[in-house]
């Protein structure tokens, strides 16, 4: 119901959905970024680029908490989402990550059949009240993944069996099974063959009409194809932030513009 | 290599110095290695060899077979006398020389040749049955009792009629006896289902002796080991590879584990006759004694195997699972275990085989004491547990102390039916890894 009053709102007074200020990510005695703000758009796609080890997965995987199974991880500053502080101590890490759904570099369906894969999330949040229900949320979730016509026939096939972009569409569609409202994905396409990144990125577009992207891409290409805002990751800084256009085309920080022309990265 | 250029335009077709060496070293190592498996399979089949070709035998036992008549007037006198086998035995003596007699099968052997040749476990044999089945009482009834032990060894060969010349517990005579009988169909030879069934019994009749207790002691021991070790094995593995934080502490303890599972196992009999049979004052050499002993032993294997398994699985599961919000006990017993679980049972089943075999803990906890009976389910509180039992591989360690011949056939069949269980057991984890194993 919500999603429908969402859906009428036009597209450029997007509200902000996660607000970060000055966030900074240690592991042990590295400091890997470096007091980043950021405000990202409600559906929207905005896309993280910048060189291997910049600190844009790192900085994704704070908006999950996804950084918290790792010990010696440790972040400081302020993460919103809704004007919600996600590292407040009374925020569960585990109805965060309900909220906010994580696609990742690897395709890593759950060694089951397509189905239980899709229907796990749901499953453990309590999200169906009997089989008919979850039937229908997993027949939603393929669908949104784009993956429904391949696999309605053979929804207890091991999800393993799936082709590489198959299997990515699937964890695309488990991750929006549980109805979450931010998309984080991380490099979703490194692992697929150009057709089936092509199924991927058009898949992000379609997302957008309901959630809110974020997306860590090495593809600058890519990023210029999906996203409406771009955010250019260095050495764990964020030298800029902006709509995407306006990042490929005239870049303000000389850094964003090398990085472009590919001369550093 | 006469020609120069020809080395200096090296052909394909002719190996150079440099490869030549390094095929001739390549060859050396196959060489070794081929050499070693070689060795290796010898040992194995010089192994399986003596131990079947001196333990099959275990497996027959030689048995007279003749009618017997025991009156309701002897069984009333036998059972009020005070020495009750001893009346039997004469019994069967009497009905044994009366057989050979009217069949004219004694010959030149004496009356007590002829007694001789029946064991002294076969009165205790007759009676248990009388006792059992009343109604035979004042019938002919053909009875087959076991023979003695020599002459066992007689039909198997170990005993020859040079070795009865120099041998006081056997004659010429008896074997004599023995060849007649056997053609007579008095005596023969059936598969010794005994050995499996009866508990262990005196030096002096090594045709009686069994691995019954053993073998149940054995079940009840891997019973107990199995019932704590895998659940605490599994649980302490799952707490140190998923849940702790690592630090020093999880360290020593990681190191520790290690350690314990390279301490010599006889440390964990020391321990065990500490603390369960000195400090908790349980029963000595009862099987939960040798359990938790053998549990303390196997604990180290399996937490090895179970976080050797636990780690082996690909952390991008793990992700998944807490990406679609999962809290972390979830994702660990919904995804990480049950792909785990192979990897899991067999660690513990070979786990659970070391303890098996093992001899050396139960030795000081006292189960290598002599159990003639079975135990008495009733008389502890702890049931079958709780009751003075014995072990196969300490059974096996028993009998070869024993100075009979006889014994080390036994303790070889011994020996075999302790393999085949390993074999079982083995076979099983590999087909549990082969049922449960899952490919992504």
């Amino acid at each position: 119901m919500n999603a429908v009053n969402r859906i009428e709102r036009p597209v450029n007074m997007n509200d902000i959905k996660i607000a970060a200020k000055g966030v900074q990510v240690y592991y042990a005695d590295t400091h890997a970024i470096k007091d980043v703000n950021v405000e990202i758009e409600d559906k929207t796609v905005t896309a993280f680029i910048g060189p291997s080890g910049c600190g844009k997965s790192t900085f994704l995987r704070t908006l999950n908490r996804m950084n918290d199974t790792i010990d010696i991880c440790r972040v400081t500053g302020d993460i919103r989402i809704d004007g919600e502080d996600i590292y407040d101590p009374k925020v569960d890490p585990v109805q965060l990550r309900a909220k906010v759904g994580m696609v990742f570099q690897k395709p890593n369906p759950f060694p089951k059949s397509i189905y239980d894969n899709v229907a796990y999330g749901p499953k453990i949040h309590g999200l169906a009240r009997n089989k008919a229900d979850l039937d229908e949320i997993v027949e939603k979730a393929l669908r949104r993944g784009a993956i429904w016509d391949e696999v309605k026939d053979r929804l207890h096939a091991p999800g393993t069996g799936l082709s590489g972009g198959q299997q990515q569409r699937l964890c695309i569609a488990r991750a929006v099974a549980t109805e979450p409202e931010v998309l984080l994905m991380d490099e979703p396409c490194s692992a697929l063959d150009p057709i089936a990144t092509a199924q991927v990125e058009e898949l992000i577009d379609e997302l957008r009409q309901r959630y809110s992207v974020v997306i860590v891409t090495h593809s600058m290409q890519q990023a210029a194809r999906v996203s409406q805002k771009t955010a250019f990751f260095h050495l764990g800084n964020l030298v800029e932030f902006g709509e995407t256009d306006k990042i490929f085309t005239n870049p303000e920080d000389p850094r964003t513009e090398s990085y472009i022309s590919g001369r550093i990265g | 290599m006469t020609d120069l250029s020809a080395s200096n335009s090296s052909s394909l077709l002719t190996e150079d110095k440099h490869t030549k060496k390094r095929n001739a070293a390549e060859k050396r190592f196959r060489a070794y290695g081929l050499g070693a498996i070689i060795l290796a399979c010898a040992m194995l089949v010089v192994l399986l060899v003596s131990i079947v070709s001196n333990g099959a035998s275990s497996f027959k036992q030689t048995y007279i077979s003749f009618p017997v008549t025991i009156s309701q007037e002897e069984f009333d006198a036998a059972e009020g006398s005070i020495l009750k086998t001893g009346a039997y035995n004469k019994m069967l003596q009497s009905a044994l020389l009366s057989y050979l007699t009217t069949n004219d099968l004694l010959g030149e052997a004496t009356e007590d040749d002829a007694s001789g040749l029946v064991s002294g476990e076969a009165a205790a044999d007759v009676r248990r049955l009388l006792l059992a089945n009343a109604d035979v009482i004042g019938t002919e009834i053909d009875f087959t009792i076991l023979a003695n032990g020599r002459i066992d060894g007689y039909f198997k060969g170990r005993v020859t009629r040079e070795t009865a010349a120099v041998d006081s517990k056997i004659t010429g005579a008896q074997l004599d006896l023995a060849d007649r009988m056997t053609e007579h169909g008095a005596m023969i030879t059936k598969f010794n289902w005994r050995f499996f069934t009866n508990p262990d019994a005196s030096v002096q009749r090594p045709e009686a002796a069994g691995l019954g207790v053993a073998i149940l002691g054995s079940l009840y021991m891997m019973a107990v080991v199995l019932c704590l070790a895998l659940p605490i094995g599994v649980a302490a593995s799952i707490y140190l590879e998923e849940f702790a934080k690592k630090s020093w502490i999880t360290d020593v303890i990681e190191v520790n584990i290690a350690n314990l599972a390279a301490v010599p196992s006889i440390v964990y009999g020391i321990l065990g006759l500490a603390i369960f049979i000195n400090f908790a004052e349980l029963h000595q050499s009862s099987p939960l004694v040798g359990g938790l002993v053998l549990t303390l032993m196997t604990l180290p294997t399996i937490i090895i195997s179970t976080r050797a398994s636990l780690k082996s699985i690909p952390p991008s599961i793990r992700d998944a699972a807490l990406g679609v919000g999962a809290s972390k006990m979830q994702s660990v017993f919904h995804h990480v275990l049950p792909l785990a679980a192979p990897g899991i049972l067999t660690g513990t089943i070979i786990g659970l085989a070391q303890a098996l075999g093992e001899t050396a803990p139960l030795l000081l906890i006292g189960m290598v004491a002599f159990v003639k009976e079975y135990p008495a389910a009733y008389s502890s509180e702890l049931g079958l547990f709780g009751e003075a039992s014995t072990a196969l591989p300490v059974q096996i360690f028993n009998w070869t102390t024993r100075s009979d011949p006889a014994f080390v056939e036994r303790a070889s069949g011994a020996i075999i039916t302790l393999l085949i269980f390993l074999l079982i057991m083995n076979a099983f984890a590999i087909f549990l890894r082969k049922k449960f194993e899952r490919r992504w």
